[in-house]
């Protein structure tokens, strides 16, 4: 089955593009974002990496990865034999490496050339304090216009889809809302896991805040708080909690339940989608992005150029069974398919205050952990 | 002074403080360089408050925003304090003054709880609740129904409490071992019962390391962020996370306050511990009879097994059958783990041989010179273990970054070994203290009297004296460092990984059987340093 991804939803770029519009330019949009190049028959990387070898290239490139390493690594390892570039790799929590690359650039002291992260809100961050330099048209072309910044200066790597995660001894299938609306309903009363203070669900409420309006996700949340929900530190601590039952449900993104599944088969959990293009079931996008100041561009951009090829895209899928954003690249057959829905009529310009308003609006409801 | 134990202390207190007015004083350069010292491990502190004045923060923010917070995290450390004192002390008398079977067995095993970063041991232990899980099925047994939720203060409490008491229980058995007995074996000749011989008597003589044990715990509990996370409990370090991108003046103030509650603790503590500090009379010297227990074996032996099941293997198990898992589907293996535990051993080792090399002249100071100025040195040393590590780190790479002297140390080894001595020097120095303190006055008076030679006096009288407690401090240091997470992960050089960092990895994202055997790995690393470098040698010395 062919996937075409006519236009994407992608929380990502509303939370970036919020903190992004205090920066305000608009000087490289690179295409409208109806001319999504959907049914391209040519798969456009892959093979960029070998025609980036030569002698201009520098011996090695370094990378401050949010990514997880058993996932990356391998990746990385490939790269390195495949162009030569020796790669040299620091992993830590995405924010952790965000507050070190802004500390690093306001000393005059660049070390990071690439910069992986989870989640987009790690990118606004960098982006809004102009610690991100301008990717290259061609890399920009690999993806879909709405997985990427509007300005060029980072790029969707993989896709990673909300659920709600839920014990499937403790409830009837039967019982799940369509809509992340629904599940404000008695019946959750006190069986919700939540994690407030984590990222994907900040930027989760950062995309609702911008299809949905400020004053709807507000009630949302403090609707939900008024539910009692259970708080939690992260996404897999729920995935654990809802398979031992100590919730019933989790609001989570959708891989923790693949890999909590390959870890334990007989864990009692699964994944419930929302309907169509309900908020529930937006698409977080993880990032890549080249450290502004960094004196090795090329190689920056050949490394992320590499992490877009299909084989590169192919393990994600596989390895880790999050969405492939390559144009053409199909995700994993264990994952279901996506139907994405447009959002191209947001004016993100509208919504002001990025992260720090986000975290505000969910502590304000009375949620976070 | 009416307590009936005067009536042992005193002659001997009248005797100590005669012999130390002939002492010859300690080299007066011990207080600027205890100063120079402290001076360094404030650094992370200046940094925070600095940062705090210079992001502006809104006094009416922060006020609205930590209250709560605060609260909840100052009652989970006065009970987790207080509960370690009791048990810390407890197990440490068991273990070194009675005829326990086994003790030495016991020695090693309850010391391993401290060798699991916390939130391993909460993931493991949450793990074990679950149906399926050890725990969950052991109550089953004896027909009890696990709790479905295990969260909030009483079971940030409980793990808290079952992962740290042993930072009582080894400087307690420190002193223990050099504490003379006579005076307990006087009590019980003067007609005291044994308990009456140990509250009048011994406790007195333990109340420093209590202390100083309990007020590591306290700090310990200010700055854990992960394992009370995930058991539920909002605590102060939770602020400081959730907003250093989001609200960074927020954060620093978060962190100011942290910082503001730990000063005031270890001022405290410094004053309770400064009325009775009845040391001065203190001896190595002296054979000891073991306290014989008598039936009372069958339950301080059930304790032990109690608090070992709980604090070490209940997560052994969760872990191994996470790793068991990994291991069958041939998803995870050994191979891969062999260089991280021997760069962990090794940077683990360094860091607590200079870790005790750098704290000794602040102990020296502390009770050679007593005064102002060597107790805020002290002070500076131990307030680094109430700031998260990440919040170390952070302040050291600023330093290194901007500061051009310093520039050559980023993200080199020897900056990752200066973040770890900052911030667990406190763990040594209560510990080199009572070392310090363990050297009699009229065997210094005698030894100054035969070797006027400062350095040889140190090495060959009063080194071997102190090797007890200084091992006990290194030995701290050495398994802090050995599970140490997040000041790792941002100061290593690239691509250096710790068995930490590895458990780290996996756990982050759910890769359980990874995780499981990095951490069992690292347990195996712990109490087989543990055992060479530090119980074998106190126990040659004492």
């Amino acid at each position: 089955m062919k996937r075409s991804p006519s236009t994407l939803i992608v929380a990502g770029l509303a939370a970036f593009s919020f903190v992004a519009a205090a920066c305000g330019s608009d000087d490289a949009e690179p295409q409208s974002s109806d001319a999504a190049p959907a049914d391209t028959d040519t798969l456009p990387t892959g093979s960029s990496a070998d025609s980036g070898e030569g002698d201009a290239m520098s011996e090695s490139i370094t990378i401050y990865s949010g990514r997880n390493e058993e996932l990356v690594q391998p990746i990385l390892d490939r790269f390195e034999a495949e162009t030569g570039i020796d790669v040299d790799v620091k992993y830590d929590d995405a924010a952790n490496l965000a507050l070190l690359i802004d500390e690093e650039a306001s000393a005059g002291r660049v070390e990071a050339d690439v910069f992986l992260s989870q989640s987009p809100g790690t990118m606004g961050f960098l982006d809004t304090n102009g610690r991100l330099a301008q990717l290259p048209e061609t890399t920009l072309d690999l993806v879909d216009v709405n997985v990427r910044d509007a300005d060029g200066r980072w790029i969707g790597i993989t896709g990673r889809q909300r659920v709600l995660v839920y014990n499937t001894d403790l409830v009837d299938p039967a019982d799940l809302p369509t809509s992340v609306f629904d599940l404000i309903d008695e019946r959750w009363q006190g069986q919700i896991g939540v994690a407030g203070g984590n990222g994907s669900f900040q930027d989760f409420v950062t995309s609702m805040r911008a299809t949905q309006g400020e004053d709807m996700t507000a009630e949302w949340l403090s609707d939900l708080a008024a539910l009692d929900p259970v708080p939690y530190p992260k996404n897999s601590a729920i995935v654990a909690a809802v398979g031992r039952g100590e919730v019933e449900v989790g609001l989570v993104n959708h891989y923790y339940n693949f890999l909590a599944l390959e870890e334990d088969p007989n864990q009692t959990s699964a994944n419930h989608v929302f309907e169509g293009d309900d908020p529930g079931a937006v698409l977080l996008v993880t990032a890549a992005a080249i450290v502004d100041g960094s004196e090795r561009t090329a190689e920056a951009a050949l490394l992320i150029d590499f992490l877009l090829s299909d084989d590169s895209q192919r393990s994600f899928s596989d390895d880790e069974y999050e969405y492939p954003l390559a144009s053409g690249v199909e995700p994993s057959g264990g994952l279901p398919a996506l139907d994405f829905t447009d959002v191209g009529s947001i004016d993100f310009n509208e919504l002001q205050g990025g992260l720090e308003a986000t975290r505000e609006l969910i502590a304000d409801a009375g949620l976070e952990s | 002074m009416t307590d009936p134990a005067a009536a042992f202390t005193a002659p001997a207190r009248l005797g100590g403080s005669r012999a130390a007015s002939r002492l010859q004083r300690a080299p007066s350069l011990l207080t600027p360089l205890a100063l120079a010292i402290g001076a360094g491990f404030a650094f992370p502190a200046a940094f925070v408050v600095w940062r705090t004045i210079r992001l502006e923060a809104s006094f009416s923010e922060t006020i609205g925003e930590i209250p709560g917070p605060l609260w909840r995290t100052v009652q989970l450390a006065v009970l987790v304090s207080a509960s370690t004192a009791c048990l810390g002390t407890l197990l440490a008398w068991v273990t070194t003054r009675t005829d326990l079977p086994l003790r030495s067995m016991w020695r090693i095993v309850l010391v391993l709880p401290l060798v699991l970063p916390s939130f391993v041991g909460a993931t493991a232990f949450i793990a074990g609740l679950a149906p399926g899980g050890v725990i969950h099925d052991g109550l089953d047994l004896i027909g009890i129904d696990a709790p479905r939720r295990f969260r909030g203060l009483g079971a940030s409490w409980f793990v808290l409490t079952a992962f740290t008491y042993p930072y009582v229980m080894l400087p307690v058995s420190g002193r223990l071992a050099n504490l003379r007995a006579s005076h307990e074996e006087s009590a019980r000749m003067l007609g005291c019962t044994q308990r009456q011989a140990f509250l009048r008597v011994t406790l007195p003589e333990l109340r420093p390391a209590i202390l100083g044990g309990s007020l590591l715990v306290f700090l310990y509990t200010l700055s854990e962020f992960g394992a009370v996370q995930l058991l539920g409990y909002d605590t102060l370090t939770r602020v400081i996370f959730a907003t250093r991108l989001s609200d960074r003046a927020l954060s620093f103030a978060s962190a100011t306050v942290l910082l503001a509650l730990a000063v005031a603790v270890v001022v405290a503590e410094r004053r309770l511990r400064g009325r009775s500090t009845p040391d001065r009379r203190a001896a190595a010297a002296g054979t000891r009879r073991p306290t014989e227990l008598g039936w009372r074996k069958v339950p301080a032996t059930l304790t032990c097994a109690t608090v070992a099941a709980i604090g070490i293997a209940v997560p052994v198990i969760s872990l191994g059958v996470w790793a068991r898992r990994g291991l069958a589907a041939n998803r995870v293996s050994f191979g891969d783990l062999v260089d991280p535990a021997i760069t962990t051993a090794t940077v683990a080792t360094i860091t607590a041989l200079v870790t005790v090399i750098v704290v000794l002249p602040v102990a020296l100071a502390t009770t050679r010179r007593p005064g102002l100025g060597p107790n805020v040195a002290a002070g500076f040393v131990v307030g680094g273990f109430a700031i998260p590590g990440l919040v170390i780190a952070l302040s050291l790479a600023v330093l290194a970054l901007n500061v051009s002297a310093f520039g050559f140390l980023y993200q080199t080894l020897p900056l990752l070994i200066i973040a770890y001595v900052v911030h667990f020097g406190s763990q040594t120095l209560t510990s080199a203290e009572q070392a310090v303190r363990a050297v009699p006055d009229a065997v210094r008076e005698q030894s100054q009297l035969l070797e006027p030679n400062a350095l040889r006096r140190a090495v060959r009288v009063d080194l071997p004296i102190m090797r007890p407690g200084l091992l006990a401090g290194g030995g701290l240091v050495m398994l802090a460092t050995l599970k140490e997470l997040p000041a790792t992960l941002l100061l290593a050089p690239n691509d250096f990984s710790t068995l930490a960092t590895e458990v780290w990895s996996g756990l982050e994202e759910g890769f359980y059987a990874a995780a499981g055997l990095a951490s069992l790995t690292l347990i195996a690393v712990s109490g087989a340093l543990t055992w060479l470098l530090v119980l074998r040698r106190m126990d040659s010395a004492a």
